[in-house]
């Protein structure tokens, strides 16, 4: 559990959904384990009428759990988000908005983005294109190769304008046309491992127009080594209670 | 020509761009190509382009080097600046200049200071080249983040799961090894895979290049990768590094030790994993843990070994076998961590040209160098590798013409069919000729000579790319004999036009040989790499090859035993089997009982742990020796090291042969163990060492003016008819300082230097001896009167001598060629750790650059470490016994003559001789002139010393006005590193003798001669006033396959040139013109020699058989 922005105690998955509600989002689909189906259901707070749960009967990888959402989605373009990540905008539009609305003004699917350092490179998906220009920070996407090493990165995901060893990595938030579908079934097919979703989105970067958005917020990953109490932190400090919370870190840096 | 100099450099036509300096220089008078300088100098100076600039400098350094010094109206003498000096040894170039350039303001030009100009913008030049190649190497992509990464937690990669250990936990991590092709270039098309040709001349950077399994023939069961690298993780927050070949293990468990290269044999190691990412560059002095850099990377509490392997390929194979296992170590790294996609089988394209890159990198860091065809066994089979124009988007593009790395094509069936790959295969025998030589002033030399554009060097290249173009069609085809016809004319032909220095004696000979053993079926001769000796090839008929290789083997052994104290070699010739490689560099994953590291490794770790009690075993050890013990009951290769583990248990009698010979080489020489405990004692309590040497500081030392020495060149003919005279009447005898061997001609090899045969005379290989007997010759003829010619010789050369010169003089021996066998002998000791301090601190040093310099510095520790263990001052012996033992001087080489008889013996059969010219072996220009006789007959003197105008490279003292007499002074006895940049002339060491005049000083007469008692006691006064000065030397100690280390040993010595400190004795003294009196010191002076008239001016003087 979480206290989010207005002081409230809730699961970070109710944090998730709120956020896409709030963007405009009608209906959520969740991806679950079978029988993980009532503790997520549980944990889905006030929306828990609006959410289907699919299971994933075979543990194949993220590709393939996003796979498993097509028949929920149909014919649409769709909001994908993941279940580790909480976002935090610096402003007043929530992430979930800032994305959906480049992806409509643009009409082409759209991922965001976040300057990473090349040292968390093994952790994301990664991105290699070009400023497509305007005043948003829009880009061309080129290439996605998940989790790559630096020097692969150096090679071939450096994309001008950013600071030296940044990288643009994935946020866990991308709005994806029903053709994602069709390019992970196809790559399930062609191979018997797990399925990644990035060799489907650089399959998707040839095919069309697919665009990356830097986003004005911060991604946390609320999985990773003190994940959760960056997490909680960053939504505490940009929420009601943040002179409460200022105060008392200010006090325990004093005693250590 | 009427275009300015810069022209050359601008122009876009090549008929202007590719004119030789020399061309443009032609005709020109010295004031004239100052004002080339001028310009040259300013435009250097704006020019943004990097080549440019370089091509600017090296013009430059060659207008100062080899045209000024030629214009006979450029004035002689002048002063170096000691400031200037001593910006240059600190690599300080850009100052260096400006104050030699105010200096020769103030001045004017001379050549002083055009050799101290020259020397600097040639360096200058050479700085810019490096520093461009290492800018490209970091800002290559793919290289550049691990420059940025200073903390542990931004270190992005990790060990791969599949390396740690699975299942059973008590079992063996998994183990990752990389197996690696050596490369062999047919043609490196005039050494152009250098950095600097292809970065700049990429249309001419062509090379085709080979990658081959390799054994040694009769030793190992066939051919097969000989480079494999091994990385394992460990249950230990240590780096862990060994080396199978060099014997040689250690653990890294402080983070700047991995930047420490030279603390052990493990350098490469430790590059390659700073290179592959793993201890990133830029972590370096971060004060960052090792530890905590392990667990982001392993895991918590884990660290990895890394063990390489070269199957015991000597070094200097010319195969690249170092640049090859760099390769290999890095891609085992890359593997590890995912840099590379695969953990099994070849790599892929961009991986390969990232290890390439990476190993460009490790060289830098390592402080070595190859060209950027080394990497080559990385990639399968036979392959063009070609240099690359810079696109924009490169790295390069704006500063150099051509890309850092090169393009690889691979040469498949379809371009070199499997039966010419046969062919090849049943026609070449590979071999290793013993030598191991530093291929690295060639390499410079080549750079210097292509940005020069040379005419005859020029056209040499164009050949070379040509040819690249024929043996490629030969090959293709299959026609291997007339590839090896190629191969042959490539070597005489360009290669050797570019650099005569790659061949040497002992390589004509062999393919002398073999062409007389195997006629027409002997098809060419190939060098491989960048100069003979070492690697080379030979091709025969098929049916006769292996023949080839059993014939070969006995050819070069025989070769290397007539010329081992001649030239120097690190081994003994060995004749390799070979395979073309078709898979390039290969990864496999050792799991389970297959988990095993090379045989040899165990050799090694296992005694150790042996040693231990059981339960003093780390689990890593325990479970190594399980898989050893385990593999050693299956597999022959690991069966085969059980009988040596008891041998490494136990200690060896070699050591208690080696002192024993020792000491019979002391007494044999009678050394003289009351005088050498003084010395020891003395040195010890700081009575005598280095800083003991100099003069006391109060000493007042001022310049000698020209006027007070004889100028041979305005000398009346009087002097000439007066020499003519002694020289017709039988007067005169010359003796050439034989004793040395040469410490900074090999760099210590311990080689006879006089019987070193360094260049062509008369159209053959000559050594000193030879020269100086060519020169006598001519003498002898012009004179109409034997001449008798004395070689001075110590226990390290004397038998080698006397024996070259009774097959080369026969019955002349004792008659007009004498040997003087020497009669004093030192004992090396270990030096002590001030007299190091004082050397490398406050004497003036070269610095190196930024990596070399840090390597000196490791090098130097571990040094001074070694001199505290062994003992300060106690007795050298941890070597053979011949590099224990030192000659004591050249000032008892003349003593010597009156101990041993020989002067007795020559005054005997020759009573008219009234005259000596004595003088250094590597004098070259020191003749009988009969001027400089006459002048010295003339003169009444003692002594009549020869002086030269000083260059900046001429160190060592010189002559001067010591507290008002003139007189000879060393440069170790000067109170002041800067008291010597005040001198205009250096002392060439040639030196006129009067023998009765001589004898007097000794207190002798001819008659006492006879007496050796009384003539002992003489030499034994004398020696007492004589200043003793204590020196480090380097001395080389050969070990493994190939592998040498350099120690600085003490040693102490007295010098002829004292004798001008004897109030009572006579000296007078002239200036030479510098073809007299130079003295060739290193190899790499060879080719400025040769260049600058030198060669042709020697060849001049001789009547050569």
């Amino acid at each position: 559990m979480l206290i989010d922005q207005k002081g409230e105690s809730k699961s970070a998955l109710q944090i998730i959904l709120e956020e896409a509600a709030g963007a405009g989002v009608e209906e959520f689909g969740i991806v679950v384990c079978p029988g993980d189906e009532s503790t997520y259901a549980s944990a889905s707070g006030a929306l828990r009428d609006r959410v289907r749960f699919v299971a994933q009967h075979n543990p194949r990888g993220y590709g393939h759990a996003v796979l498993c959402g097509r028949e929920f989605i149909g014919g649409e373009s769709f909001l994908h988000l993941v279940g580790d990540h909480l976002h935090v905008a610096h402003g007043a539009i929530s992430c979930a908005r800032q994305l959906i609305s480049v992806a409509e003004s643009e009409d082409t699917p759209v991922s965001a983005v976040q300057p990473t350092h090349e040292g968390l490179l093994t952790a994301y998906g990664t991105i290699g294109g070009r400023l497509v220009g305007g005043e948003r920070p829009l880009y061309q996407i080129e290439t996605v190769i998940e989790k790559p090493t630096p020097t692969v990165a150096e090679q071939q995901l450096l994309v001008p304008g950013l600071r030296a060893g940044y990288y643009l990595c994935f946020f866990g938030m991308h709005v994806l046309p029903p053709e994602i579908f069709e390019l992970l079934d196809d790559q399930s097919k062609a191979t018997g491992r797990s399925l990644g979703l990035s060799p489907a989105l650089h399959a998707l970067a040839t095919r069309r127009r697919y665009l990356a958005f830097n986003v004005a917020g911060r991604r946390y990953d609320i999985g990773a080594t003190y994940g959760l109490l960056f997490a909680q932190l960053a939504l505490t400090l940009a929420g009601s209670d943040r002179d409460r919370i200022l105060t008392q870190l200010v006090e325990l840096l004093a005693i250590h | 020509m009427s275009f300015r100099i810069t022209d050359i450099i601008e122009s876009e036509a090549p008929e202007t761009r590719d004119l030789s300096i020399e061309r443009w220089c032609a005709g020109k008078p010295a004031a004239e190509l100052l004002g080339a300088c001028a310009e040259l100098e300013s435009y250097r100076r704006q020019q943004a382009n990097l080549y440019r600039r370089v091509r600017a400098l090296f013009f430059l350094a060659a207008i100062h080097r080899y045209h000024l010094p030629t214009r006979p109206e450029f004035r002689r003498t002048g002063r170096v600046p000691y400031d200037g000096f001593s910006r240059m040894l600190e690599r300080r170039f850009e100052e260096a200049i400006s104050g030699f350039l105010r200096a020769q303001a103030a001045q004017g030009a001379n050549e002083t200071l055009s050799s101290a100009l020259a020397a600097a913008y040639h360096q200058l030049g050479f700085q810019t080249l490096a520093d461009q190649v290492r800018h490209t190497v970091r800002a290559t992509r793919g290289n550049a983040w691990m420059f940025r990464l200073g903390h542990p937690l931004d270190q992005p990669l990790r060990i791969r799961p599949e390396l740690l250990r699975v299942g059973n936990s008590n079992g063996p991590h998994p183990i990752l090894c990389e197996c690696t092709p050596v490369r062999m270039d047919l043609t490196h098309c005039g050494w152009s895979d250098i950095f600097f040709l292809g970065m700049d001349f990429p249309e001419g950077a062509r090379v085709l290049n080979v990658s081959i399994d390799l054994s040694v023939h009769g030793r190992d069961s066939g051919p097969r990768p000989p480079v494999e690298a091994y990385f394992r993780v460990i249950d230990e927050p240590v780096i862990r590094l060994a080396s199978v070949d060099l014997e040689a293990i250690a653990e890294v468990r402080d983070l700047d030790d991995v930047f420490d290269f030279g603390r052990d044999y493990l350098g490469l190691l430790k590059a390659s994993i700073i290179a592959a990412g793993l201890v990133p560059p830029g972590i370096e002095r971060s004060g960052a843990k090792l530890a905590e850099l392990l667990a982001i990377t392993c895991g918590p509490g884990r660290g990895f070994e890394l063990v390489s392997s070269v199957n015991r390929i000597p070094k200097g194979s010319r195969l690249a076998v170092s640049t090859t296992l760099l390769g290999a170590l890095i891609g085992a790294c890359m593997r590890a961590t995912g840099q590379i996609r695969s953990l099994s089988g070849p790599m892929e394209e961009p991986e390969r040209r990232m290890v390439a890159a990476r190993a460009i990198l490790g060289e830098w860091l390592g402080g070595s160098g190859g060209g950027w065809q080394d990497s080559g066994g990385l990639w399968p089979g036979i392959k063009l590798i070609e240099g690359v124009a810079a696109q924009p988007g490169d790295v390069e593009h704006g500063f150099s013409r051509g890309c850092l790395l090169p393009r690889h094509t691979l040469l498949g069936t379809d371009r070199v069919p499997e039966a010419a790959r046969t062919r090849l295969q049943e026609s070449l025998v590979l071999v290793h000729g013993g030598m191991a030589q530093n291929v690295g002033p060639i390499l410079e030399m080549v750079t210097e000579k292509y940005l020069l554009r040379g005419e005859v060097e020029w056209t040499a290249r164009h050949q070379a790319m040509a040819n690249l173009e024929r043996i490629l069609g030969q090959l293709a085809a299959g026609e291997v004999r007339t590839l090896g016809h190629s191969l042959t004319a490539n070597f005489f032909g360009p290669l050797q036009t570019i650099i005569p220095w790659v061949s040497n004696l002992y390589t004509e000979r062999l393919i002398e040989r073999t062409r007389t053993a195997f006629g027409d079926d002997f098809w060419g001769f190939w060098m491989l790499g960048g100069m003979s000796g070492g690697g080379m090839g030979f091709i025969f008929a098929p049916k006769r090859r292996r023949e080839g290789q059993k014939r070969l083997q006995d050819i070069m052994a025989a070769a290397k035993r007539e010329l081992e104290t001649a030239l120097p070699f690190a081994m003994d010739p060995v004749v390799y089997d070979f395979a073309i490689n078709e898979h390039g560099s290969v990864g496999k994953l050792l799991a389970g009982a297959d988990a095993l590291l090379p045989a040899g490794f165990y050799q090694q770790s296992v005694p150790r742990c042996l040693r231990q009690e059981a339960r003093n075993l780390t689990p890593r050890e325990r479970g190594d020796l399980q898989q050893f013990t385990q593999a050693a009951r299956g597999k022959p290769e690991y069966g085969a090291v059980l009988p040596t583990l008891l041998d490494r248990m136990l200690p060896s009698a070699v050591a208690t042969q080696d002192a024993g010979r020792l000491n019979a080489l002391l007494d044999e020489n009678g050394f003289d163990r009351v005088q050498h405990e003084q010395i020891r004692a003395d040195l010890r309590n700081g009575r005598i060492g280095l800083a003991m040497n100099r003069l006391a500081p109060s000493t007042k030392i001022d310049d000698v003016p020209a006027e007070a020495l004889f100028n041979p060149g305005s000398a009346s003919t009087a002097f000439r008819q007066r020499g003519e005279a002694a020289l017709q009447a039988g007067e005169v005898a010359v003796v050439t300082y034989s004793a040395g061997v040469g410490s900074r001609w090999t760099q210590g090899a311990g080689v006879v230097k006089g019987l070193h045969p360094f260049a062509k005379f008369g159209g053959r290989h000559r050594s000193f001896i030879e020269v100086h007997l060519a020169k006598t010759r001519k003498a002898e003829h012009t004179a109409g009167m034997e001449i008798p010619h004395v070689f001075t010789t110590s226990y390290l050369t004397h038998a080698p001598i006397e024996h070259f010169l009774r097959e080369a003089v026969g019955a002349a021996l004792g008659r007009t060629v004498w040997v003087s066998p020497g009669r004093s002998i030192g004992l090396r000791l270990v030096p002590t750790v001030r007299d190091l301090h004082f050397a490398w601190q406050e004497t003036a040093q070269q610095k190196l650059d930024e990596q070399k310099e840090k390597m000196r510095e490791s090098v130097r520790a571990a040094l001074t470490a070694w001199a505290r263990q062994a003992g300060e001052g106690g007795d050298y012996m941890d070597n053979l016994p011949g590099q224990c033992l030192h000659p004591v001087g050249h000032w008892f080489e003349i003593p010597n003559l009156l101990k041993n008889g020989v002067l007795a013996r020559l005054l005997a059969a020759r009573p008219q001789l009234r005259t000596l010219l004595v003088h250094n072996i590597d004098t070259l220009g020191a003749t009988v002139d009969s001027t400089m006789l006459g002048w010295f007959c003339a003169s009444g003197a003692t002594f009549g010393w020869e002086v030269m105008a000083k260059r900046v490279e001429d160190h060592g003292g010189g002559l001067a006005r010591i507290d008002g007499r003139i007189r000879l002074v060393e440069g170790l006895a000067l109170p002041r590193e800067e008291d010597e940049f005040t001198l205009t002339y250096y002392n060439t060491n040639s030196c006129w003798v009067d023998i009765d005049r001589l004898l007097t000083q000794f207190g002798l007469r001819r008659t006492d001669l006879a007496d050796a008692g009384k003539t002992a006691a003489a030499v034994r006064l004398l020696a007492a006033r004589m200043p003793t000065y204590v020196t480090l030397k380097e001395v080389k100690r050969r070990w493994g396959h190939g592998q040498e280390d350099v120690y600085p040993v003490s040693q102490f010595e007295k010098l002829w040139g004292d004798m001008t400190t004897l109030i009572e004795c006579d000296n007078v003294f002239a200036a030479v013109p510098r073809a007299r009196g130079q003295q060739l010191k290193d190899q790499a002076q060879l080719d400025v020699w040769q260049r600058d008239g030198s060669a042709a001016y020697i060849e001049s003087l001789g009547k050569w058989t």
